[in-house]
């Protein structure tokens, strides 16, 4: 039998080492590595493309869901939580099961047995569209997660200057650097602060609190001065936008 | 709302009396072979039936000049000044009456007879006058009192709940699932472990309801349960979870409500600790000064963290409780400098000699419930 590369997820060792346990009785599943929080958990996944991941929701930095967010490669996950709450959620982002702590062998065995039917018939969901519905739209974001390789910045809304169009990826322009995510600039722009985030160009979503001054360049068309020099065009619809937000 | 009109039995009883009044005024007309038997009836009942629906606008004044409120020279002034309006209103009513009696009755000298006993009519209208606002500011005393029976009943019923609400909230499930799981985990590699951690578990958890019945514990038991508490995450968060307490040898005598610092000990780890890689120190430290005690929770925190309300509805509370208690001689605040997150709570110092010496003058009912019969 072919063997499953898997890499366990959960910032108590306790915690993991039952994980271990249980998988003793599958020789065919490999355990690639251990992770104790969301950026490892993120840069080992990236790095070594694992098979099947147990992945705990609650954890430092980075939880669960955030850290299925920053990943692009196709992965078959099992939640593993003491939180009910979760369980709806993390089927949205098709889950292929979700373990309650504490859990039996049995269970354990079942959620194992129906990761690896769905990795024989090859069902993967685009990555594309976990990370649409990872994001619940009742409240804006707080803050925005990059990786850049399996680095991972977290980036508060508060620090975000502008935000740049650039064909697929958004550039997030913070603290003098460009952070670059793949995102169209639309679905970034309706999980922000409408109060704070003003789409005011095609290509420009503003941080409103940066802006220093407006100018007038040409007939119907200005120019808003960011309070660190930085010029960007704005539309006639987003100074619409703009003026009714002042 | 008018305390007669407001209810059907009232005004029964209120037109009963008035109708008593009257036939008592025509018996005061006719007796004296003045007036005969229908003249007298005629002329006081419909009257006084009139006159008791003027005087239930007495209700009016009586409502703006409460006893409570108003000097009685306030209150005399402004009957008196109602109470002659109210009668020159009547007895413009009864000129009229007496006009269209004479007419209809066809009655001799009847206006001249009425007019001689007008100072005894202006009398009685005084006299029911004042009996009327007198049995409105009566009514009024009663509703009052009753309102603020009912008003000191529901804020301690709203006390109970909160304190319900907030024992409810100790016991987290997730604090206990997981501490199933380190038990599950460690079944098979540590069974002196699992022994210790079951212990260490089946101790909170008395503690916490044994203490959580009372009224009233000391600090050092609070402070006790707290470290518990934390023993068993230790086990979960390992070297993550570091404790440091310095509390002073005093305050450990000094009474807290069970459960109030359980809370925010929960917070330090679930929103502090438990989101920092390298984890930290819980630090708490309890002081006395003058005449109240000063107890100080602090933990590290990372500045970046999501921001949930689940915190925030601890503190809540918390400090909801710490309101139904001590009304407003305690304090809860929270601050956040440096990576530190810091809960003040400041309480008034007692120890069990004050409270009992306190309680007993107050819930005598109390004690003596507890007394084997």
């Amino acid at each position: 039998m072919k063997s499953l590369r898997t890499i366990i997820v959960d910032d108590e060792e306790l915690a993991r080492s039952i994980i271990r346990e249980y998988l003793e009785d599958h020789p065919e599943v490999v355990i690639e590595a251990e992770c104790s929080n969301g950026f490892e958990a993120v840069k080992a996944i990236t790095e070594l493309k694992p098979d099947i991941v147990f992945l705990d929701v609650q954890m430092p930095k980075l939880n669960g869901f955030e850290v299925l967010e920053l990943i692009e490669t196709d992965l078959t996950v099992i939640f593993v939580t003491a939180y009910e709450q979760y369980a709806v959620k993390a089927f949205e982002v098709h889950a292929i099961d979700y373990l309650l702590k504490p859990f039996s062998r049995e269970r354990f065995d079942e959620a194992l047995e129906r990761a690896k039917e769905k990795l024989e018939k090859d069902l993967f969901t685009p990555q594309q569209e976990i990370i649409q519905s990872v994001r619940t739209k009742d409240e804006p974001l707080e803050r925005v997660l990059v990786r850049d390789g399996s680095k991972v910045f977290v980036i508060p809304t508060g620090k975000i200057d502008y935000i740049e169009a650039q064909d697929d990826y958004v550039a997030i322009k913070s603290d003098g650097k460009s952070h670059l995510k793949k995102q169209r600039l639309a679905d970034l722009e309706s999980l922000l602060d409408p109060k704070r985030f003003v789409r005011i160009h095609r290509s420009y979503i503003l941080n409103v609190d940066r802006l220093a001054r407006l100018e007038l360049y040409a007939k119907d068309s200005r120019m808003a001065i960011l309070k660190d020099g930085t010029q960007l065009q704005v539309s006639r619809t987003g100074y619409e936008k703009l003026k009714e937000l002042l | 709302m008018h305390p007669i009109l407001a209810y059907q039995e009232r005004i029964s009883v209120y037109l009963l009396c008035w109708l008593i009044f009257g036939v008592m005024l025509a018996a005061v007309l006719a007796l004296p072979h003045d007036f005969s038997w229908t003249e007298a009836l005629s002329l006081a009942v419909p009257l006084t039936l009139v006159y008791s629906g003027i005087c239930l606008s007495s209700w009016y004044v009586c409502r703006v000049y409460p006893l409570q409120k108003s000097s009685l020279a306030q209150v005399i002034v402004v009957q008196t000044m109602a109470a002659t309006l109210t009668i020159l209103l009547w007895i413009l009513i009864a000129s009229g009456w007496v006009v269209i009696l004479e007419r209809a009755l066809v009655l001799t000298t009847f206006r001249s007879r009425v007019l001689t006993k007008a100072p005894l009519l202006i009398g009685v209208g005084n006299i029911l006058y004042g009996l009327t606002v007198a049995v409105h500011y009566l009514i009024a005393t009663f509703e009052a009192s009753k309102e603020s029976e009912q008003r000191e009943l529901q804020s301690r019923i709203f006390a109970q709940e909160a304190e319900l609400k907030a024992l409810r909230a100790q016991i987290n499930p997730h604090f206990l699932f997981n501490s199933l799981n380190s038990i599950s985990a460690l079944a098979t590699q540590d069974p002196a472990a699992v022994r210790a951690m079951t212990l260490r578990l089946a101790d909170f958890l008395r503690k916490s309801l044994r203490l959580g019945a009372q009224e009233m514990i000391r600090l050092e038991e609070e402070i006790s349960m707290s470290l518990n508490f934390l023993e068993i995450e230790q086990i979960r968060y390992g070297s993550r979870l570091q404790i440091m307490q310095n509390v002073e040898e005093v305050c450990k005598d000094c009474l807290t409500p069970p459960l109030i610092l359980q809370p925010l000990i929960e917070n330090a780890v679930h929103h502090g600790i438990a989101h920092i890689l390298h984890g930290g120190t819980i630090t708490i430290e309890a002081s006395w000064r003058g005449s109240v005690l000063h107890v100080r929770i602090e933990n590290p925190v990372d500045p970046d963290r999501p921001h949930n309300r689940k915190g925030g509805l601890g503190l809540e509370n918390v400090s909801k409780r710490l309101r139904a208690i001590y009304k407003d001689d305690a304090q809860l605040q929270t601050e956040e400098s440096n990576g530190i997150f810091r809960v003040n709570l400041w309480l008034p110092a007692q120890t069990s000699r004050d409270f009992h010496s306190r309680s007993s003058a107050t819930t005598t009912v109390k004690v003596s419930e507890n007394l084997p019969a």
